[in-house]
């Protein structure tokens, strides 16, 4: 699941949380260029796809801008 | 900072040729009244009516309803800073208000063009929709305005809002040199130092993120609405009109926010029962994680330096604005501030918890019932037999599921309506009770 609110959907259950941009842009930033806007979503997307091959023992928080992002999850207290 | 509030009761409004209030008896000067209304070059049709409590009427579409405020001894003007008004700090010296009475802005003019809000509410004097709202006890002058159409949206918001706020000084003006026959002083004077300190954190919704403008309209703070950190406003700035406005709900208007029995009974029983130390307002629908947490945290710090125990929470929006709340109530208890939220219910649709998030810190909560007046079970509004406003209502699909079918339609206004989708009392007007 993508979401800006990212804690609220790792308490209600989902076990792949992508953090997005912001609730109303969520995989996107207007304020860039179309190239960047495009790169920028592309990675948020492409995050929450690889993390669909990666077993997670409960509902794990990835961040699509940390470096070494699949590596990074952060799990839900 | 001392004010006095002085109230005028109004028990009838009658058109007449001069503007004055005779021993609860409010005589409009219609035509000198809509004179001032169209100085303003950017107003197109402006007619005045009035609708009494028990007539058969129906008022659509209602953007606000405002009491009539005016300053009389102090600096500053009631209602500052909105649609351009001065925005000298108010709240002290002496204030007038029509009580008793609604100026009601009747127009077509949406909130903003960003799509998801549309103006939903319609006013009954009478009968069982009538009875939900307090609306329906006061004796209500009905301005209805349109704006030149090739304006913006915003302006447009601006235009017809700064237009009905024209017709409540107008009105005020008639008791500027009335001698009230209440009176009532409000002051936070320094109280027993054994009583709890309670703060009031009123939360309101900012429509920055939904329309993508930092001046889009809404319930301003000193006609500010933009997504801002928690401010410290003292009670009596909203007893002036600081926090004002209406918004997408029936008791997100100018009217109820003057008259929110909650706020009022905090600031009235200070002294005797607890020690009121103001109100934190916080702006909602912050758009990130850490926004809405930072939002809580800073809530929460400010409670706490005013030296808070106690909290009392509302806020007057739905969906993902639910977190930056409760996580104040979250942040607050963490820090010791015992907390109490008054709030509405979603409904319960395959064991979905009543609220977006809950929290086990939330744990002292009055519910004002459910928000959808779908989950009520409201009924639709029986016909009537004079309109104020549109002949016509465009009911949206979402907005009346399961009461004609669930199809947008365009109905007569006079007739048979579906309710608004939401009901939604956020500040405990209501007396909706549930039979177990």
């Amino acid at each position: 699941m993508i979401s800006a609110i990212y804690n609220f959907a790792l308490t209600t259950g989902a076990n792949r949380v992508i953090r997005g941009a912001r609730i109303e842009h969520v995989c996107g930033d207007p304020t860039l260029s179309p190239e960047k806007d495009y790169a920028f979503g592309m990675r948020i997307v492409t995050t929450a796809l690889e993390t669909l091959t990666i077993a997670v023992p409960g509902p794990t928080l990835f961040d699509p801008m940390a470096p070494g992002k699949t590596q990074e999850a952060a799990h839900a207290s | 900072m001392r004010l006095e509030m002085g109230t005028f009761p109004v028990t009838d409004i009658a058109f007449g040729s001069r503007t004055r209030y005779d021993a609860g008896r409010l005589t409009v000067d219609r035509e000198t009244v809509l004179a001032a209304v169209r100085q303003d070059p950017r107003i197109a049709k402006a007619e005045l009516e009035i609708a009494r409590p028990g007539e058969s009427v129906r008022i659509w579409p209602v953007r606000d309803v405002i009491e009539p405020r005016i300053k009389v001894e102090g600096p500053g003007v009631c209602y500052p800073g909105i649609c351009g008004r001065e925005i000298a700090t108010v709240g002290e010296g002496r204030t007038h208000r029509l009580a008793g009475m609604g100026v009601v802005e009747v127009s077509s003019v949406n909130w903003h063009d960003a799509g998801g809000d549309y103006v939903e509410t319609y006013l009954d004097m009478s009968g069982p929709y009538g009875e939900m709202y307090p609306y329906r006890k006061l004796v209500n002058l009905c301005l209805v305005v349109e704006p030149d159409a090739t304006l913006g949206e915003e302006i447009k918001n601006y235009a017809v809002h700064k237009a009905a706020l024209t017709v409540a000084d107008q009105l005020g003006e008639a008791v500027r040199s009335l001698t009230p026959p209440e009176r009532e002083v409000f002051e936070l004077t320094p109280a027993d130092p054994g009583l709890p300190r309670v703060v009031y954190i009123w939360c309101v919704h900012s429509p920055q993120a939904m329309s993508g403008s930092p001046t889009a309209f809404c319930t301003t703070t000193y006609g500010l609405t933009q997504l801002t950190p928690p401010w410290y406003l003292h009670p009596n700035e909203i007893l002036d009109g600081a926090l004002t406005g209406p918004y997408r709900t029936a008791f997100a208007m100018s009217w109820t926010v003057a008259n929110n029995p909650l706020f009022l009974d905090l600031y009235r029983r200070h002294g005797k029962d607890w020690n009121f130390l103001g109100v934190i307002s916080l702006r909602t629908e912050w758009t990130t994680q850490t926004e809405k947490q930072l939002m809580a945290n800073q809530t929460a710090k400010l409670a706490r330096q005013l030296g808070a125990q106690g909290a009392v929470v509302t806020w007057d929006a739905g969906g993902n604005e639910f977190i930056e709340v409760v996580r104040s109530i979250q942040a607050c208890e963490r820090l010791g501030i015992k907390t109490v939220f008054l709030t509405s219910e979603d409904d319960a649709t395959d064991g979905a918890p009543t609220m977006l998030e809950p929290l086990p810190e939330a744990d002292a909560i009055v519910s004002t019932s459910f928000f959808k007046n779908v989950t009520l079970a409201v009924p639709e509004a029986p016909a009537v037999s004079r309109v104020i406003g549109l002949p016509t209502k465009r009911v949206l699909r979402g907005s009346s599921v399961g009461l004609h079918g669930g199809a947008d339609a365009t109905l007569p206004t006079a007739g048979p309506l579906p309710p608004p989708w939401r009901y939604d009392d956020h500040y405990g007007f209501g007396s909706l009770s549930c039979i177990e």
